[in-house]
């Protein structure tokens, strides 16, 4: 069962490609965005700690093993899922859901995975790249088990934003119109950008405590980059993000049905 | 005049057919703000104290006037950015329906500037309480100005308005000689975030004397570095009446280029599809 989705997912990532590569300039144009993007990124920050010796606790090489780590989740989403979701108010409107409905396959795995955007695939390797010369700066020296650690609560990560992307995609049936998504999600995940420790004083450290504990979206990068660069790493918290991914990843499948039972297929 | 300003009624009343949509977007909009004062305020807590126990200062901004600065040019912003003008515009000229404009005694241009007009109108009206209470949360960071300054201020953004439609809709009339203007749009709003000042003052670029000289001749600092500048009084005297001149320039010179750009576009036109 579950290679028979692996190799579906393959098939459909190899025509992907292709189709990507049908448009050659357009797909160059979208990595040069991308590659903008994380150069404004980077310059920003090499700015802000030319005039600070830390952020938040983080001193520059930390901050920048942060930033790789969450260029590299962003590239992750954005590379499997995000352009499905953004496109799920549009088959719901159009009625064109009806003919993922009637495929022998699971609807969440075809409607959330059916395209991979191969342009955000540099973001991935360019978000590792930034956290190996932050590793190299500090002078860390190799260790398979942090490594391990990282990329079972990297994957944890993964799984938490997909979760909330879900979720965000599933509300859209009912509350938004179907080019927000797009936005809504860049929104939320500024929450994802900068440690948690930022949120510090009155009224910060409750929104913080509440988008780590009860909307737990400031897990995704926070744990991950922890574990590799800060000195201490509770063990109950990795233990909590990966709950906290499988709680939202199921969450979000109760919602998606639930929305699926919404659908009337009125369009088509 | 009278059409132009129906035009505007009705763009209103669409504008608020979505409320549950635009109330979650605008809340989700003061996510990245929040974010990005905590961000400041960890930046000034670990930047270097001076020694004689005076405020610390980057580049000649204290940790309020950065609070001010940041919310200020999400005013500026609100005047200034256009999202979907440039594509709607493309879209228009690739899908033939631009005829719809050349079919009716009605400008494109003018009726998009009414359209966007309302939907800016509809924007602020319905942003005013959660901003006003954002103000007023932050109210410590600002020294209110004086009549003249707020004048200044109130010009600056509706000229930042002008040059944002206009800017964009240069964009989207590029439509009529390429195909796709879509990733150019992605290319040219992350370059625009970055050398508009809304990430942060332009000051901070000071290090980089050619990037700093570039941006002070080009039209992308009016869109929100100027106003908030404005407003913070760090224009003054002949300096503001300089800028703001400079502004008006650059939106009478978008206006005619954006006009002449259109009638030779139109001639390429073929009105294909639709």
């Amino acid at each position: 069962m579950l290679l028979r989705y692996v190799n579906l997912w393959f098939s459909l990532a190899k025509f992907s490609l292709l189709g990507e590569l049908a448009f050659r300039g357009n797909f160059l144009i979208k990595i040069f965005v991308e590659l903008l993007w994380l150069g404004i990124l980077l310059l920003f920050n090499y700015t802000i700690f030319q005039q600070t010796t830390s952020i938040a606790d983080w001193n520059a090489q930390q901050y920048f093993f942060f930033i790789g780590c969450y260029f590299a989740m962003g590239g992750l989403i954005e590379m499997l899922f995000l352009d499905n979701c953004n496109q799920f108010a549009d088959l719901v409107r159009s009625g064109d859901l009806d003919f993922f409905l009637l495929r022998p396959i699971d609807e969440q795995f075809l409607v959330s995975c059916k395209h991979v955007d191969w342009s955000c695939a540099p973001n991935i390797l360019l978000g590792a790249v930034i956290m190996s010369l932050a590793l190299w700066q500090i002078g860390w020296t190799f260790d398979t088990i942090q490594v391990g650690i990282f990329l079972v609560l990297f994957a944890s990560g993964a799984a938490l934003a997909y979760g909330f992307l879900l979720i965000l995609m599933s509300a859209s049936v009912w509350l938004m119109r179907n080019q927000s998504l797009f936005e809504m999600w860049w929104l939320f995940t500024t929450l994802m950008r900068y440690p948690s420790e930022i949120f510090k004083g009155p009224w910060a450290q409750p929104t913080g405590w509440f988008f780590f504990f009860v909307i737990p979206i400031m897990l995704v990068t926070n744990v991950p980059a922890r574990v590799m660069v800060r000195p201490l790493l509770e063990p109950w918290l990795a233990c909590y993000a990966i709950a906290a991914a499988i709680v939202v990843v199921a969450a979000s499948r109760y919602i998606f049905r639930a929305a699926l039972q919404h659908y009337r297929s009125a369009s088509s | 005049m009278m059409k132009y300003l129906k035009i505007l009624h009705i763009s209103l009343t669409e504008r608020l057919a979505y409320r549950a949509d635009f109330f979650l977007t605008t809340f989700f909009r003061f996510l990245p703000l929040v974010t990005t004062f905590l961000l400041w305020e960890a930046i000034y807590a670990g930047a270097p104290k001076a020694d004689d126990g005076a405020e610390t200062t980057i580049v000649g901004f204290t940790r309020d006037k950065m609070i001010a600065y940041l919310l200020l040019v999400q005013i500026s912003r609100m005047f200034s950015s256009m999202p979907g003008l440039a594509t709607g515009i493309a879209h228009d000229i690739r899908d033939g329906n631009l005829k719809k404009y050349l079919l009716q005694p009605i400008d494109m241009l003018w009726y998009l500037l009414s359209y966007r007009g309302a939907h800016k109108i509809a924007y602020i009206a319905t942003t005013a309480l959660p901003y006003g209470i954002l103000f007023f949360l932050f109210r410590d960071v600002f020294d209110l100005p004086g009549p003249w300054t707020w004048l200044a201020y109130f010009l600056s953004l509706i000229l930042a308005f002008l040059i944002g439609f206009f800017f964009e809709a240069c964009i989207g009339i590029a439509g009529f000689w390429l195909l796709e203007v879509t990733s150019f749009m992605y290319i040219v709003n992350i370059f625009t975030f970055f050398v508009s000042g809304q990430l942060f003052p332009l000051e901070l670029l000071g290090e980089y004397p050619y990037l700093t000289a570039a941006l002070e001749v080009l039209p992308f600092q009016y869109l929100a570095y100027f106003p908030a500048m404005v407003f913070l009084e760090k224009r003054q005297g002949t300096e503001l009446i300089v800028g703001l001149l400079i502004e008006f320039a650059w939106a009478i010179g978008l206006l005619v280029f954006c006009r002449w750009l259109y009638h030779v576009g139109l001639r390429h036109y073929s009105a294909y599809g639709g």
